[in-house]
């Protein structure tokens, strides 16, 4: 289990983080969220060892994170790293022989890993002449060619096409079931809440929200009403705290507070036309996040 | 490491420069052979009618060595058979010792007739001195007397310093070139290291020092390569060359490519540093400048101080570490460096490298994670982690 703790640091007089906890169970897959600049590319750095933290502690499975610990991790940095003139096999093979397979284990892991990302057609192009896309599946295969403990994922879906998307989704469930941890970070929420059922949103260095996927979205203080009327209908909710955030000829969409009976709300609507269409839901993961940094009131 | 063998050995550019390198060097020997041409001394065939004084033929031969001829003598019966073998192109004079006389076609050339005449006057003169009842030795004392005690003013000559100077000149400009080219690679290769943003998930699975050894030695092992193929065509250029190569440069040659080895390590990982201080390839050469005008300046005192390979100066100057791996190889093929010289100077040529690999070891891993502007040189050494 990774096990971050009150972690602390400045670069000069930039509080990079400010007490950041975490913590990443076995065969558990963490989302990380937070707006650019909030910490989450400096917190993965820390627990890789690329930078020093000033206060805190990191751990792995209880023990503090040490070189040879960290050669069972994977890691995949918000910007690419991969020699550009190397061809893709023989990418795949030098970063698996650096985390200690030996040549033969290495090539026989490149070519799984090509066919598992589906980019072994290109296996013997270089890095330089893939797509963006292409060339993060590579990177992608670099991270878990070595058959890792722990994935420390930046921006992993940055780039990606829909059916690279689904191959990607596709891997992460995998090696959830073969129990390795998963930490990372999106900007890409709707996919964050498709793949991990926790999540950690960060903001100025300081965690803001953590917990379960649905229950942050329950713990919401409003909820999100639709209606669709079989005319149209001009519908202004008699409810406190009801608010109109989209309106149609036949459909209106309204925030609502979160202990509001749903009952009450379909009534009022009635009230103003015949519906034939209601759904009373906590907000999606987006919204919630833009209430945790104070972008949009809950 | 493996993986910049792999890479550089697989360069076209790599097997270009190398073959170019060597057909240079061998080509210089061919050149220089042939410009040469013919350079066997002159030969001439002397009759001798009668018996010769004693010491004359070996008079004779003294002064042929002397003057870079070669004469054989021969014997014939009588002065008939003498004018007949000279007017025949046979030999190209003759002695007719009952005469006195030198018998030639024309007149003899110069070189022979001097030689001749020296043979005769000494033999003459050895037979005078011995009827006037001198013995073997007082004859010698009076004839061929120690001659003057030769000394140089700068230092010990030797009529080979030339071919010394010239093997360790162009030894010295080889070097230059490739610690340069390869110490180059170094550069470029840690920049794009950290360009492209490998370098962050190379550091996950090896230490910073790792990193900067592997890269040092492994294209120092290809540097050694072409280093060593150029310096072992050049003992075969030599040998072709025709031209009389003294020990100094039979020791000096092979041992320069230790030289090369110990003083790449030192430039190269100096160059490696500097590649860590930038984030961009257009920086690299700035934060570098500094190396290469030492690495230069090293160079220039080649062709300053290789006129005088046994000044102070160049006794100095060769055992400082950023010289001594082009002055020093320079010296010892002119046969210019003492034991002792050679000595101090690999030896601290070695402890500065070593230092320097400790140094930059702890450095390296701060400055290759730096992102953003060129550090300099007292901001990386004095850094802390980031």
């Amino acid at each position: 289990m990774l096990d971050v703790r009150e972690v602390g640091k400045r670069f000069g007089e930039v509080v990079a983080l400010d007490g950041i906890s975490l913590s990443v169970g076995d065969g558990a897959i963490l989302g990380f969220l937070g707006p650019n600049g909030a910490g989450k590319s400096t917190t993965m750095r820390a627990v890789m060892g690329l930078i020093s933290i000033d206060s805190g502690s990191i751990s792995w499975n209880g023990a503090p994170i040490t070189h040879a610990t960290r050669r069972r991790f994977g890691y995949m940095p918000a910007e690419r790293g991969m020699y550009p003139k190397m061809t893709v096999r023989d990418q795949l093979v030098y970063f698996a022989k650096l985390a200690g397979l030996s040549t033969s284990d290495a090539a026989s892991a490149a070519t799984t890993w090509m066919e598992r990302v589906d980019i072994a057609h290109r296996a013997d192009d270089e890095v330089q002449a893939l797509s963006s896309g292409n060339q993060q599946r590579v990177q992608l295969a670099i991270a878990l060619v070595h058959d890792p403990e722990l994935l420390i994922l930046d921006e992993p879906f940055s780039g990606l096409d829909p059916v690279a998307v689904e191959t990607m989704k596709t891997i992460l469930a995998e090696q959830m079931r073969a129990g390795t941890s998963v930490l990372f970070s999106s900007h890409q929420l709707d996919l964050v809440s498709d793949i991990s059922r926790d999540v950690v949103i960060v903001e100025a260095g300081r965690v803001v929200m953590a917990g379960d996927v649905q229950h942050l979205r329950e713990r919401a203080g409003m909820r999100d009403v639709s209606v669709g009327f079989d005319t149209d209908t001009a519908w202004t909710p008699s409810i406190d705290g009801a608010t109109v955030t989209q309106a149609t000829a036949r459909t209106a969409h309204v925030r609502v507070p979160a202990g509001t009976d749903p009952a009450v709300v379909l009534a009022d609507a009635n009230r103003a036309g015949r519906v034939v269409e209601f759904a009373f839901t906590p907000p999606d993961l987006s919204e919630v996040f833009l209430a945790a940094i104070g972008q949009v009131p809950a | 490491m493996s993986r910049e063998i792999r890479q550089r050995l697989r360069s076209r550019g790599f097997a270009v420069t190398t073959v170019l390198i060597c057909l240079g060097v061998l080509g210089a020997g061919v050149l220089n052979r042939a410009l040469r041409g013919d350079d066997s001394p002159t030969r001439y065939d002397v009759a001798v009618v009668g018996r010769a004084p004693a010491g004359f033929e070996t008079a004779l031969q003294s002064a042929a060595k002397a003057l870079g001829i070669r004469i054989d003598v021969s014997s014939v019966a009588d002065r008939d058979a003498a004018v007949s073998r000279v007017s025949s192109g046979d030999d190209d004079a003759a002695v007719d010792v009952a005469a006195a006389q030198l018998i030639a076609d024309r007149a003899p050339p110069d070189e022979l007739a001097a030689a001749i005449d020296a043979g005769w006057q000494s033999a003459a003169s050895r037979a005078a001195a011995r009827d006037a009842g001198l013995d073997d030795t007082q004859i010698t004392s009076v004839l061929a007397p120690q001659g003057l005690a030769r000394t140089s003013i700068s230092g010990a000559a030797d009529s080979n310093d030339d071919v010394g100077r010239l093997v360790g000149s162009a030894t010295a400009i080889l070097l230059f070139i490739s610690i340069n080219a390869f110490g180059g690679m170094v550069l470029t290769g840690v920049v794009e290291e950290k360009s492209t943003g490998v370098v962050e998930v190379l550091l996950a699975h090896v230490r910073a020092h790792q990193l900067l050894a592997g890269k040092v030695f492994g294209i120092g092992v290809v540097a050694m390569m072409q280093f060593s193929a150029a310096v072992l065509t050049g003992v075969v250029a030599l040998r072709i060359s025709g031209t009389e190569v003294p020990n100094s440069v039979w020791f000096g040659l092979p041992t320069t490519i230790a030289w090369f080895v110990v003083g790449f390590v030192l430039y190269s990982t100096l160059f490696a540093l500097a590649g860590s201080f930038v984030s961009r390839q257009e920086d690299a050469q700035g934060a570098a400048a500094p190396i290469s005008m030492v690495f230069t300046a090293a160079y220039l005192t080649v062709f300053v101080l290789g006129g005088a390979p046994y000044s102070t100066a160049a006794r100095v100057v060769s055992i400082l570490p950023p010289f001594a791996p082009l002055l020093m190889p320079l010296r010892v093929s002119i046969g210019a460096a003492s034991v002792l010289e050679i000595v101090v100077s690999a030896v601290l040529l070695l402890a500065a490298t070593f230092g320097m690999l400790r140094l930059a070891g702890t450095v390296y891993g701060r400055t290759l994670l730096h992102r953003g502007s060129r550090l300099k040189w007292k901001q990386a050494l004095t850094m802390k982690s980031s």
